[in-house]
Formats: structure tokens, C-alpha cells, sequence
């Protein structure tokens, strides 16, 4: 422990909370932005039919995988100065950061989303519009009996957003101010520059730090699937 | 609509499906088939598997518009009303399917599903709140619903946990709570045991003695003679023959019905003798 304290960096035990705070703040504000484009998105896809629909949703799945560097690099691009965004003076910013992350969740809260509400069959739509619901009615059922689904989604697309490191440390330039207040570090771009600083103490509480948030999500994701099933089972 | 009488008003309303024609990928399924329900009425189409039963319900349900042919609702065409009007036609209807089609929730969600979707936004909202802290009460209609199939002890059980029979009894519940003036019932008991479907059966009668008008879809002739009150024959997608359900068993005058009744299976797979096949995947199955 005294090892550990005498490794922090200045602001001591401050550093570290203000990169967990950094991590949830972009993180958690990124999926929920994602998860506000991604559900009607999801649904729109889920209910129509229109030509080209396949390679729509080829396009989303292939999304899954997108390089996060190759992200950060084309969202900086487009944020710096001389870029077509550069007015809005958002790069290397956790704004910058965000975006990034939202980019690389979508298509992780889309394709888990659409295929939760592609799981909802037509027999259950039909039950919903037959008892005199309209069209909003019916797509809140589809909702309502993919939720298990959709939480999985936003949990996936947390996950790949709080572990994600190669985008935001190009756009967001991992600044830390002479304080040790984080500006733009988070957990995994921490790491990264504890590991090359030789602080490898502090570099494993970061770690510890990210793994908790990260298992406590898939944990959390895992007993709602299991609610789920149980719920629909005698 | 110029007036919504309301449920149990006693006036006198016509659920009616006249010459209407529909297709599927070019197949003909239903070819100017006529049919009408009154109030306190029950009306059965009988027919083998796949001749168009449970398109001809969808359409009256509103589902889809006919290729040729109008569904009448108190004598007027439901597809030249506004989209408002359509909707409030829709709402004086309920119809169940040949699954129960339940959603994830409770029996007593399920149930109350209609009435919700009748309400305001801001109606709904309200008892959202309610239901959180408990005060929310139970719908006379939807007691009286679960007490007609003998299931208002299960209003907390999830819809998903109960048999099959259960299942679909909690979904006539839901179509009946609602208080429509017209039900459609598609082989509603088509994958239920005796009990159930004489359950099934007592509830339809009950629900015509209160004055609500039934159409039912099936291929079982001994239950369309026990319910009905008027029975339509239908085969590769015409009416062949109606009338009293005395008259359509005993004295068939088409040699269609008679062999039905006589229990010959009349559909063929192929069209060697003229059988119109079903359609590949029409929306609802038959």
C-alpha cells in the first residue's frame, strides 16, 4: 500500500478517482446516447421490410468490429481543426471522446437490439394490434418483450465502450492537468501510460478498477437474461 | 363514424365481409365470399385447413384491406373511414388466435392489455403510478373476463408459465375484457383438451348471451354445432354454403359440405383436380 501511494502520481488517490470518473462519465454518456439512436433504429429495421434490409443489417453486424483506432483516427479527422467539424473546437476533449465511443457502441446496441426485437414473433404483434392497439402500441410491446434483450445490448455496448482505449486516447489526447485531475484519462488510457512509466502498482489498481466495473456488468447482464428465462418457464 | 354507440348499448351492429376477394403471390385465397355477424350472434366458418378461414378473420379485424369486395361495419365500407374512425371500428372488436399469444407479464397485464391501449397517454401514465404503489384496481370488465374462463385466481401468475390450455383461456379473457361488441376467434381451440375447450365453449356462449357478436374459424364440426347460430361452409377460398347449423350438418345441399361433413378430406396437395393449394406463408397461417 505504501508502495502504491508513493507510485501515484500528484493528486494522489484524487488521480485515480477523477480517471474512474472520466471512464463512467464518456462512457456512460456515449451508451446512452447510442442506445437513444440505436432502439428506433432497431426497431424500424425490426418492423419493415425494404429492399437492401440484409445488407443493412450486415453493414450494423460488420459494425461490431470496427478497428477502435481506425475510428479514433476518422473522428479526429473530422473534429481538428482543419477538418469539416473543426469549428466546433471538440477535439481532444471528452466531447471528442464520446463521439468516438458512440461510433464504435452503435452498432453493438443496434444488432443486439434488432435481434431481440426480431426475436418478438409476429403472432405476439398481432395480439397487440388485434386488441385495438395502434402502431406505437404495438411497437412498445415489441419493447416491452425484447427488454431483456435491449438491457443486454446497452450492457454489451457499456462494455465495449468503458474498454476501449485505441479511439479516445487519439481524440482525446489523454490529458491530465498539473493537479492529477483527469481531463481526458480514462481507466484504459491510464494503464497504458502506467505500464510505460514503469508504475505498475498503479497501473494493477487501474486494472482491478476496470475489471470490477467490467465484470459487474456482465454480471449484472447475466442475471437479467437468467430473470428472463425464468420468467418464461413453469 | 358518425356515432360510437357503446358496448351494451343493445343497438343492433353488423360486422359484415361482402364479396370480398383476396390473393396471395397471385393465388387466390378468398374469391367473393360474403359473411355478417350481429350482436348476441354466434356465426361459425367451418372448412378444412387452408381455405382461407383465418385470412377471412383477418379481415374483418381489420389486418389488411380486400384485393375486391368491402368489410361493412354498421353498412359502412371500414377502409373508406379516416384512420381515427378505423381505429375506434377496430376497438369495438377483439380477436383471438389459434396460439394464445400471450405477452411476458402477468396474467393480469395481459388481460387488462386492451383497456390500456383504449386509454390516454396521460391515463396510462396515471396507472402506471398507481400499480407502483399499489392502489391500482382491477377493471370490472377484466374480472368478470378471468371469472368466465375460471382463472381469476392466476391474475399474478406470468402469462408464460401456464399450460397451453390456461394459456389460451387467458387469451379469450383478454379479447372479452374489453367488452367488444364483435369477437373473432380463430381455432381458438384447436390445441386444447376437453376440458378446456368445453370451458372454452361455455365462455362463448356467455359472452353471446351478454349480447357480443362471435365469428369463429374452425374445422370442427361437432363444436360449430354445439355454438353456432349460423354456420358458413368454406372451401378452397368460396363460401359454398350457409345457413342454420341444423340445416348445413343434416341437410347439406352442396356436395362439397356434404362430403366435409360426411368427414372426407377434401384438400389435396396438389391442384390435379382443381384444389387451390395454400398460399406459401400468408400473415396468421390459414
Amino acid at each position: 500500500m505504501l508502495l502504491l501511494q508513493a507510485q501515484l502520481p500528484e493528486g494522489g488517490w484524487t488521480y485515480v478517482v477523477s480517471i474512474v470518473v472520466v471512464s463512467l462519465q464518456v462512457s456512460v454518456t456515449a451508451v446512452g446516447l447510442s442506445t437513444l439512436f440505436s432502439l428506433p433504429v432497431a426497431l424500424l429495421i425490426g418492423f419493415t421490410d425494404f429492399p437492401g434490409k440484409q445488407l443493412v443489417t450486415a453493414v450494423i453486424n460488420t459494425g461490431m468490429g470496427f478497428p477502435s483506432v481506425v475510428v479514433g483516427l476518422v473522428v479526429l479527422i473530422l473534429l481538428s481543426n482543419s477538418g469539416p467539424l473543426g469549428d466546433l473546437n471538440l477535439a481532444f476533449t471528452p466531447q471528442a471522446m464520446i463521439v468516438s465511443q458512440f461510433v464504435l457502441a452503435t452498432p453493438v446496441v443496434t444488432s443486439i437490439s434488432l435481434s431481440a426485437v426480431e426475436s418478438v414473433g409476429q403472432p405476439v404483434r398481432d395480439a397487440a394490434y388485434a386488441m385495438g392497439g395502434t402502431g406505437t402500441d404495438v411497437g412498445f410491446v415489441v419493447i416491452k418483450e425484447a427488454r431483456y434483450g435491449i438491457v443486454t445490448a446497452v450492457l454489451a455496448g457499456f462494455g465495449r465502450a468503458i474498454s476501449e482505449v485505441g479511439s479516445i486516447l487519439i481524440v482525446g489526447g489523454n490529458i491530465v492537468f498539473s493537479d492529477g485531475q483527469s481531463y481526458t484519462r480514462t481507466l484504459t488510457t491510464a494503464i497504458t501510460v502506467e505500464a510505460r512509466q514503469g508504475r505498475y502498482e498503479v497501473g494493477l489498481v487501474l486494472g482491478a478498477v476496470l475489471l470490477v466495473l467490467v465484470l459487474g456488468v456482465n454480471w449484472l447482464g447475466s442475471w437479467i437474461r437468467s430473470r428472463g428465462r425464468g420468467r418464461g418457464t413453469t | 363514424m358518425d356515432q360510437e354507440p357503446g358496448p351494451g348499448t343493445g343497438d343492433d351492429v353488423t360486422l359484415a365481409a361482402e364479396a370480398v376477394s383476396v390473393g396471395f403471390d397471385g393465388q387466390a385465397v378468398l374469391r367473393e365470399v360474403s359473411i355478417e355477424v350481429d350482436t348476441g350472434q354466434v356465426v361459425t366458418v367451418v372448412g378444412p385447413s387452408g381455405t382461407g378461414k383465418t385470412t377471412l378473420l383477418r379481415l374483418l379485424a381489420g389486418f389488411r384491406q380486400p384485393d375486391a369486395g368491402t368489410i361493412t361495419w354498421e353498412g359502412r365500407d371500414v377502409w373508406s373511414l379516416s384512420d381515427d374512425e378505423r381505429l375506434a371500428v377496430r376497438r369495438r372488436t377483439s380477436m383471438v388466435f389459434q396460439e394464445p399469444s400471450l405477452f411476458n407479464a402477468p396474467v393480469l397485464e395481459n388481460v387488462t392489455y386492451g383497456l390500456r391501449v383504449r386509454q390516454s397517454w396521460a391515463e396510462r401514465l396515471r396507472g402506471r403510478l398507481r400499480s407502483l404503489v399499489g392502489t391500482r384496481p382491477t377493471p370490472a370488465s377484466v374480472e368478470t373476463a378471468l371469472e368466465t374462463v375460471g382463472l381469476a385466481d392466476e391474475a399474478d401468475r406470468n402469462a408464460l408459465s401456464l399450460s397451453g390450455g390456461e394459456a389460451q383461456r387467458v387469451a379469450f379473457a383478454r379479447a372479452l375484457a374489453v367488452d367488444p361488441d364483435v369477437m373473432l376467434l380463430d381455432e381458438p381451440t384447436s390445441n386444447l383438451d376437453p376440458r378446456n375447450t368445453a370451458v372454452l365453449e361455455d365462455a362463448i356462449l356467455r359472452a353471446r348471451d351478454r349480447g357480443v357478436g362471435v365469428v369463429i374459424a374452425t374445422h370442427d364440426m361437432n363444436q360449430a354445432e354445439r355454438v353456432s347460430d349460423r354456420v358458413g361452409f368454406v372451401f378452397e377460398g368460396e363460401l359454398v354454403e350457409s345457413g342454420p347449423p341444423e340445416r348445413i350438418f343434416d341437410h347439406p345441399t352442396d356436395p362439397r359440405t356434404r362430403r366435409f361433413v360426411d368427414g372426407e378430406l377434401l384438400y389435396e396437395p396438389d391442384d390435379s383436380d382443381g384444389v387451390v393449394p395454400p398460399p406459401p406463408s400468408p400473415p396468421g397461417g390459414n
